[in-house]
């Protein structure tokens, strides 16, 4: 039973909150630009990239520089946007979804080109778990979900308490009242992106920092959180972020010798796990599992 | 002397592969050009096509299902076969969804079969992949092996131009591209919306079949990595939107352009000194990514735009008072 | 930065690509793709053998030999294109690469073979390689993977392990090795506790390891690239104490493990194979030492083998007398295989003076003796490498 806890469901929930982070920025693009955003995988590899680059020059913790390589990644995406999005905000959707997947493939190459592809790493050497009574669980997944938590605080609070958090709820609720009541939408799709990029760039040092930093590692986790996404219900971060948790927590759970000595699934299907779960979704309750949108 | 004919085999293979990409480009133009759907999983429709080519024709191999031994050309059509089955049941589930959940759903659906190929290794060697792969015409000398697969592909691909054509034209076309453009009115018009596109998905996806089997002749091998989204999906969607969508002479243009584009700039790029030839390769990436957008933006028809085919008065329903003449009847 | 960007190409374009004079040779690699961070190394080696060879006097008659890389990109599709490009436009005389064992497969079987060039691969390892019908003209310098599965499963046993653990990473590479490991080490009469694919490239694998680590496993075999997966794999082990012994092949072998891992806690615990050649031999020594100065590891998988792919085919042209592709896959068996008088690498000038005086040469390589069989493998020869408290690997080879 411990055992159960300590290594599967833990993990499933650090890698869970991972996934969530980036998954409510995917959910409010979703619901607020109103198309599936390809390029968001590959925004958080920016993200870890600069902030590699930060504290290489800086020599602080990568938390610590983390702020900045969020205002530094924001900016970026307020270019690309600029100039890959905008032209096409009138425009049927599919356009926006074939720019986001052409994007997607040219910052990963710029990525590629000023970087290089070798591994680097944002914490080097290993910890030993910390023991709680029976419980036992890494100083590093302690932080990364106790950031997580703050982070998704930080989200509720500016999408209650604050007048551009409201009007981001109203215009992913109804675009077309929303500016009728003289809600800007430009600075509300401003506001969109900010928030979707700064934590996709902490999820990706959080990934980062449980595992290393590599050139495909935010597309890697692109599909897991669509999925996430989806099976919260589009538009609607509190689902992301329960859809998120659900996701890493039965990609973990599929390894566990649930009858017997070995996994139910092979491993090497792990990655379809959330593949499966997100089709299984779009078939049986597209507007997921919170009633989000339903296009 | 020799230089000319090493252009010469050159320019056949550059053929040969936008040949099998037109293939590709003209099955996602009947889905996505003509009926509007946005399949994303081309990537998995081409493996089925390549592994049913691969598994029934190989000889027997200690690492993967083989020795069926069966003739080319009906393994060819098995493949084609094999990926309608696939893209029916797939279609099935998701023939309903919106366009970008439609991309999603058929992204994670190409991934799984992705992953099927890779871990069922009893039958597919796994990331191995399957070697000596029998190929149409190989027994003949050069250059008259790479000639005739070439003049193979050709045909076929004229073929299946022919015979798109003529249905663009034709009622079933123009029913297809109704339901793209206004699907309410379609509807009310008393069209099975879900049944043509149904049709649709499934067609454009035996071609996708058809388009893997020949690939897995001419390589002579295919594993997992033949199918990787950026080269069998991403690359025939800037072929389609290039050449210009919805318009079958645009599928072939964009998909021999782009081949050849995507092909030849690394000619020019492995000239310069190493460090940049190797750092060169991701500009390549980039630059295709950067056409893209600049045609998404600039030209979103595509260098051929969309034909629409006339009214032909033959082919209006019997209500109409207008016969062929042209004269009115009582 | 994209102005010197403009400035190299349009000098690239203007200028003549390679002067009369210049012997070109077909320089395939996975240079993007799933592998690139380990195909650099490679490539490196390639360049350091080409320089040496132009340094001491080029080829034929002062002839330079010029790499003309094509990117393969893991893929048979882009393998063949390369393929292509290098034989047909750039009309080389020879191929070496490609990089992976599918893409070379796709590139020989539809380019190389029918147009009658040799190819000589540095790094596809897979059996499906040797099985093609090639009439004699595939070779490769690097061992199949049917012998490092067993050098690891008999170092295993020697080491005392009785029972293990075994995941790979599902690629081509590494579940071959791992599948000729498992079996080989039953054989010898040890136990394979658990036998578990994994999928690469994810974030976290502590739930396969606690998985794997039930049933009295001594160790964990671990078959995988290091970046891909290998790190990460150990690191959860560590941390949540499932194993604390590792065995792994050369996908592991990277002085990056030691740096992100930490030197205390591997020392004594891991244990890398990687194909190598007698250290004590001079040959490798000669290689490492010039190795050094493009600032990367001589012992980086396949380096060395990158570098006597191009020596041998260097010393092929020379031999045949002429750059003619219809000559060089005899050639090459007559200057790689014993009888003949020894040659190193670094020693063209030598060479070229025996080959001159009708003499016959056998090249000993940096990766080994390189003794082409009638397939046109070698045989594997294997070092184990342990990581040192200095952070670096400690080598010792296998006899």
């Amino acid at each position: 039973m411990m055992e159960f806890l300590n290594f599967y469901l833990v993990p499933g929930v650090v890698l869970g909150c991972i996934y969530a982070l980036g998954a409510i920025g995917i959910s409010l693009t979703f619901g607020i630009l109103r198309f599936s955003n390809f390029a968001h995988g590959d925004t958080m590899t920016l993200g870890v990239y600069i902030t590699l680059s930060l504290v290489q020059v800086s020599g602080l913790h990568p938390l610590a520089v983390a702020p900045v390589a969020m205002l530094l990644t924001t900016g970026l995406v307020l270019g690309m946007d600029l100039a890959f999005f905008k032209p096409f905000r009138k425009s049927p959707t599919i356009m926006l979804v074939i720019a986001s997947f052409g994007l997607m493939l040219m910052i990963r190459s710029m990525i590629q080109f000023f970087w290089g592809v070798q591994l680097h790493a944002l914490r080097i050497g290993i910890e030993k778990m910390a023991f709680f009574g029976p419980f036992a669980i890494l100083p590093r997944h302690i932080m990364i979900v106790g950031a997580a938590v703050v982070l998704m605080m930080a989200v509720h609070l500016m999408l209650t308490r604050t007048k551009i958090g409201k009007a981001m709820r109203a215009t992913s609720d109804n675009p077309e009242l929303a500016a009728l009541t003289g809600i800007d939408t430009e600075l509300v799709i401003r506001a969109t992106w900010a928030m979707g990029a700064s934590l996709a760039v902490a999820a990706g040092v959080f990934l980062g920092l449980d595992t290393h930093v590599e050139t495909m590692m935010g597309f890697k986790l692109l599909l897991p959180m669509f999925a996430a996404a989806i099976l919260g219900g589009i538009g609607r971060p509190y689902g992301a972020v329960a859809g998120g948790l659900v996701i890493g927590i039965v990609e973990e759970l599929s390894s566990y010798p649930w009858i017997g000595e070995t996994p139910l699934l092979s491993p090497g299907y792990k990655a379809g796990v959330a593949f499966a779960i997100m089709v299984a979704m779009l078939i049986w309750k597209p507007q997921g599992l919170f009633r989000g949108r339903q296009f | 002397m020799e230089q000319y004919y090493g252009y010469f085999i050159y320019a056949l293979s550059l053929l040969t592969m936008g040949g099998i990409y037109s293939v590709l480009a003209l099955g996602l133009n009947v889905q996505w050009g003509f009926t509007g759907l946005f399949n994303a999983g081309i990537a998995g429709f081409f493996a089925v096509g390549a592994y049913t080519q691969a598994l029934l024709t190989t000889p027997i191999y200690r690492d993967h299902l083989g020795g069926y031994n069966w003739p080319i050309p009906l393994a060819m059509l098995a493949a084609m076969v094999l990926s309608a089955v696939v893209a029916y049941a797939v279609a099935k589930i998701c023939i309903r969804l919106r366009s970008d959940y439609l991309a999603i759903a058929t992204i994670g659906i190409a991934e799984i079969v992705r992953l099927i190929f890779k871990n069922e290794i009893w039958a597919t060697n796994g990331p191995r992949g399957v070697s000596q792969i029998p190929k149409a015409f190989e027994g003949l000398p050069q250059p008259w092996n790479t000639l005739a697969f070439l003049g193979m592909v050709l045909t076929i691909v004229a073929l299946i131009y022919l015979a798109l054509e003529r249905a663009r034209t034709a009622p079933w076309g123009r029913v297809m591209t109704a339901i793209r453009e206004n699907e309410t009115a379609a509807a009310a018009a008393g069209k099975n919306i879900e049944g043509f596109r149904l049709e649709s998905f499934v067609i454009g996806s035996a071609l996708m079949g058809l388009g893997g089997a020949l690939m897995a002749q001419y390589l002579k091998q295919i594993d997992p990595n033949v199918s990787d989204p950026l080269t069998a999906t991403f690359l025939v969607f800037v072929m389609l939107i290039v050449g210009g969508s919805a318009n079958n002479r645009g599928a072939v243009l964009g998909a021999m352009l782009m081949w050849t584009v995507w092909s030849s700039t690394e000619i020019l790029t492995s000239r310069l000194p190493d460090e940049f030839a190797i750092r060169s390769a991701y500009v390549r990436v980039f630059l295709i990514g950067l056409i893209l957008q600049f045609i998404l933006q600039k030209r979103p028809q595509g260098i051929l735009p969309e034909t629409r085919p006339k009214p032909n008065p033959r082919h209006r329903g019997d209500n109409s008072p207008v016969k062929n003449s042209g004269r009115t009847t009582e | 930065m994209k102005r010197l960007m403009t400035a190299a190409a349009i000098a690239a374009l203007v200028a003549a690509p390679a002067m009369a004079g210049d012997i070109k040779v077909g320089s395939v690699a996975g240079v993007t793709g799933p592998i690139a961070e380990l195909v650099a190394p490679i490539v490196a080696g390639r360049n350091l053998a080409a320089e040496d060879v132009n340094a001491q006097g080029g080829l034929l008659n002062g002839d330079r030999m010029v790499l003309m890389l094509a990117d393969s990109q893991c893929d048979p599709k882009a393998g063949v294109d390369a393929g292509q490009k290098v034989v047909n436009v750039e009309q080389v005389v020879a191929v070496i690469g490609a990089s992976c064992s599918g893409a070379t497969n796709g590139m020989v079987q539809s380019v190389t073979i029918p147009a009658g060039i040799m190819s000589i691969s540095d790094s596809a390892t897979a059996p499906s390689v040797t099985d093609l019908a090639d009439n004699d003209l595939v070779f490769r310098t690097a061992p199949s993977d049917a012998y490092q599965g067993a050098a690891l499963a008999k170092l295993a046993w020697d080491a005392g392990f009785k029972a293990l653990a075994v995941t790979y990473s599902n690629d081509d590479y590494n579940a071959g090795i791992a599948g000729v490991f498992a079996a080989s080490f039953e054989g010898m009469g040890g136990k394979v506790t658990a036998n578990q694919v994994h999928e690469p490239n994810k974030a976290s694998y502590r739930s396969e390891i606690q998985t794997l680590s039930g049933g009295g496993a001594e160790g964990l075999a671990l078959f995988a690239y290091y970046g891909g997966s290998g790190i990460t794999i150990i690191r959860n082990s560590l941390e949540t104490g499932a194993f604390g012994k590792f065995m792994a092949a050369d996908g592991m072998f990277d002085v990056s493990v030691i740096e992100q891992i930490g030197a205390e806690n591997l020392v004594g615990n891991l244990m890398i194979t990687q194909s190598a050649s007698d250290p004590e031999n001079t040959s490798y020594q000669i290689f490492a030492k010039a190795f050094e100065k493009t600032g990367m590891d001589p012992a980086a998988p396949y380096a060395s083998h990158g570098y006597d792919a191009t020596f041998l085919v260097a010393l092929a042209i020379e031999k045949a007398g002429a750059a003619d592709r219809s000559k060089l896959s005899a050639a090459l068996r007559e200057v790689a295989n014993a009888p003949g008088e020894i040659i190193r690498p670094g020693e063209w000038a030598k060479a070229k003076a025996l080959i001159a005086a009708g003499k016959d040469i056998n090249y000993e390589g940096a990766s080994g003796a390189v003794d082409f069989d009638a397939n046109g493998d070698v045989a594997g020869f294997y070092s184990v490498n342990r990581p040192g408290d200095d952070g670096k690997y400690v080598m010792e080879f296998l006899r």
